[in-house]
């Protein structure tokens, strides 16, 4: 991957790139990558640049150019070491986040992820769409990546060493192979004046010399690498083990102020967490996101956003709804400068069944993922269900409850009156009960309200808040109806006269 | 068909063709209104699922509800969405309209641009069975989203504003205007695909609400007597 080193310091998300790999049916891919920093990224190694962004590419620096000379070009370049570790840790991650399409992973050679997906194909609707899903992911990682198949691992890990294509038959793969430059084998670089000096050049000429001197002149690993290219031998593989538990962390290139680019870096997590979910076959049901802001003087304890569905999930597409919303409504205290993600609870994958049927209003999964994404952006508050108490108290009795409270349907239907249809219940009840004027000893509102009604007498509440009124339903002069009460306990004096309140209107 | 019946029967040629006198075919699902005066007066003969339909109302409790109570009931095996009420709906009256109370999801929002994504949500998910918004102020872009949102699903789509919304343009194919009345309430037909109707068409509602106590039209009950009567009836 040789430009792996450059985006592990700035994800493509930030206008920057990299490079990553996925290959196919027994393997192999390799990547390589251009990357866009605006402020110009600069990589070296040994003090020489072994990797540049675009900027400063357009600035003069070359490959090769001492720290000096970048500096007198590109003064303001951003300059930094090769980091073997962060880029290891980025394979890590792209090889977990690409475990959601096969469980076999392998890391190789130069930066290259091998996916064994002779057995995904069908799932994921056949081999264009799976690569453009590879692609896609890889893009929403941060890298760039050069996707390649073949029928062997090392064919393909060769062919995306170049970028050259998809083989899917055995022999468009050895025509292909053909035509690739010997050098592009590792075991082959050391002796590559020798090769050229032979005019052996591309791969089906190297085929052509004798192998027993080959061997003797330069090892067996080059006859092994090339017989696993051809399909002459078999491969053996290290694939990557997913951990027990999930949790990463994303340390962030730059202090991130902008609710957008976290969002970018939380799908980055996000990714990997499906990678992780779909091999180990779990459903996650809570994940917790951690914020970490700037250690030291200006210390605060990391934001965490937890996220609990109703519904387990393993894919990232509803997570990252959710997620959006509530990084949208979060408000930073500081600028973040990592990002951990945990999943807490998990469950066992349900694979979803379908009927040969769909319902018509959708399944109830769908209809939790509605809810779910209104409670992320309205507040667990304002999305409510009705539980109605079994209380004569209208305000009692009218109670709403936030909607991922799990209430039985027997519950709710113990706390019904038996006679529902008989009870005169305004469709709105107000929130607080409105005194009305009185002009004429009549309550007025709006108009002089007329008693339509017999009263209906509630006297309850003596343990808490004692109600004793007389509701009437009432008809203002425009024939709205209105529920009214009378306060049957008055003062005394001039507190003595009847007091009424408006308490519903009847939609 | 030929040249002159063709001319005699135009609306025979398309489903979305009609004559300026006729009401249009519908062209969605349409769920019967279950007052069958205004079923007869609306394109399909009912309420049109999947589209925006404008309610206007003269205040908020004027019989809104039971106007609308048939419909709701039908649909009532989904969800039925109360989005930014102008006041807390009350789960035992609705449950006395026919409405399951587990099937109700009130939803508040403090900010309008919420309520909007709210309702385009709720739209697009197509999960739930009607939707009641309830907005003061509404752009006629968010109008037109919202309504483009609609006909994605076949969700019942209600948007209850207020009357002086009326003057605004709207995208909305049906806005009835809806004021109180003596046992009932008028419905003006502000826009339908139909012939312009200016008379209110009168829809008698709630008998049901004060007959079980006392009827209207008792003696005293009257409005001559009434005025004088009620201070004693009071005290």
């Amino acid at each position: 991957m040789p430009q792996l080193p450059l985006e592990v310091f700035s994800p493509r998300w930030c206008s920057s790139s990299g490079a990553a790999g996925g290959a196919d049916s027994a393997g192999g891919a390799a990547a390589a990558g251009a990357a866009a920093g605006d402020p110009g990224i600069v990589v070296l190694e040994q003090e020489r640049v072994m990797a540049l962004s675009p900027a400063a590419r357009a600035e003069g620096v070359l490959p090769g150019m001492r720290r000096g000379g970048v500096l007198m070009l590109m003064p303001e370049a951003r300059i930094v070491n090769r980091s073997h570790e962060r880029e290891a840790e980025a394979l890590q991650s792209v090889a977990m986040a690409m475990l959601q399409y096969t469980p076999q992973v392998a890391l190789a050679e130069e930066a290259t992820l091998l996916l064994d997906i002779g057995a995904s194909l069908r799932l994921f609707g056949g081999i264009r769409r799976l690569c453009a899903q590879v692609r896609a992911n890889l893009r929403t990682l941060g890298f760039t990546g050069c996707v390649a198949c073949a029928p062997t691992a090392r064919g393909a890990w060769l062919l995306a060493r170049r970028n050259a294509g998809r083989a899917v038959k055995m022999d468009s793969l050895v025509r292909r192979l053909n035509r690739l430059p010997v050098s592009l084998l590792p075991p082959a670089r050391p002796f590559a004046a020798w090769f050229d000096g032979l005019g052996c050049r591309r791969l089906d000429e190297l085929q052509r010399l004798p192998r027993p001197g080959l061997q003797r002149r330069c090892g067996r690993a080059l006859l092994d690498m090339l017989d696993a290219a051809y399909g002459h031998s078999p491969e053996l593989w290290r694939w990557i083990e997913p951990p027990e538990r999930f949790q990463a962390r994303l340390e962030l290139f730059d202090r991130l102020e902008h609710a957008d680019l976290l969002l970018a870096g939380a799908h980055y997590l996000v990714l990997q967490m499906t990678g992780w979910l779909c091999a180990r076959q779990l459903a996650v049901e809570r994940i917790l996101l951690q914020l970490e802001h700037e250690r030291g003087r200006v210390a605060c304890p990391p934001t965490a956003l937890e996220v609990a569905l109703a519904e387990p999930t393993w894919r990232d597409e509803h997570l990252m709804r959710l997620l959006r919303e509530r990084l949208g409504k979060l408000e930073l205290v500081a600028p973040v400068i990592g990002i951990r993600l945990e999943a807490q609870q998990l469950q066992a994958m349900a694979p979803p069944t379908d009927s040969l049927f769909p319902d018509p209003g959708g399944s109830e999964e769908d209809r939790m993922r509605m809810i779910e994404l209104l409670v992320a952006r309205l507040g667990a508050d304002n999305v409510l269900q009705a539980l109605p108490h079994a209380d004569y108290r209208p305000e009692v009795a009218n109670a709403w409850v936030p909607v991922h409270e799990r209430v039985s349907a027997s519950a709710r239907a113990a706390q019904m009156p038996p006679d529902v249809h008989s009870l005169p219940r305004p469709s709105w009840l107000l929130a607080k009960p409105l005194a009305l004027l009185m002009r004429n000893h009549r309550p007025f509102y709006g108009s002089p309200l007329r008693v339509a009604s017999n009263p209906e007498r509630i006297e309850a509440g003596w343990w808490s808040q004692t109600q004793t009124r007389d509701y009437f339903i009432a008809e203002g002069k425009d024939h709205a109806l209105y529920w009214i009460y009378r306060e049957r306990i008055n003062g005394s004096g001039d507190d003595a006269a009847p007091r009424w309140f408006l308490h519903g209107l009847f939609g | 068909m030929n040249h002159s019946s063709i001319l005699a029967a135009p609306e025979a040629l398309h489903p979305s063709l009609w004559r300026a006198s006729q009401l249009a075919h519908a062209d969605t699902r349409c769920i019967d209104t279950g007052h069958a005066t205004l079923s007869g007066q609306l394109p399909g003969g009912g309420w049109p699922g999947g589209t925006l339909v404008d309610l206007l109302l003269q205040q908020p409790g004027i019989g809104e509800m039971r106007l609308l109570r048939p419909a709701l009931a039908a649909c009532a095996s989904r969800r039925i969405v109360l989005l930014q009420p102008p006041h807390p709906p009350q789960a035992l009256a609705l449950a006395a309209l026919g409405l399951d109370p587990a099937q109700l999801l009130w939803l508040r929002s403090t900010r309008s641009a919420d309520a909007l994504w709210a309702a385009e949500q709720v739209l697009r998910s197509g999960s739930c069975g009607a939707l009641l918004f309830w907005a003061n102020h509404v752009r006629s872009d968010s109008l037109r989203r919202l309504h483009l949102a609609a006909q994605g699903g076949d969700t019942l789509f209600f948007m209850l504003r207020p009357l002086a919304a009326a003057q605004d343009a709207s995208p909305a194919p049906l806005r009835l205007a809806l004021r109180p009345a003596a046992g009932g309430m008028t419905v003006d037909f502000i826009k339908r695909r139909g012939p312009q109707r200016d008379a209110p068409l009168f829809l008698p509602l709630g008998s049901s609400l004060l007959q079980r106590h006392a009827p209207l039209d008792r003696p005293v009950f009257a409005p001559a007597t009434a005025r004088s009567l009620q201070p004693a009836l009071v005290q």
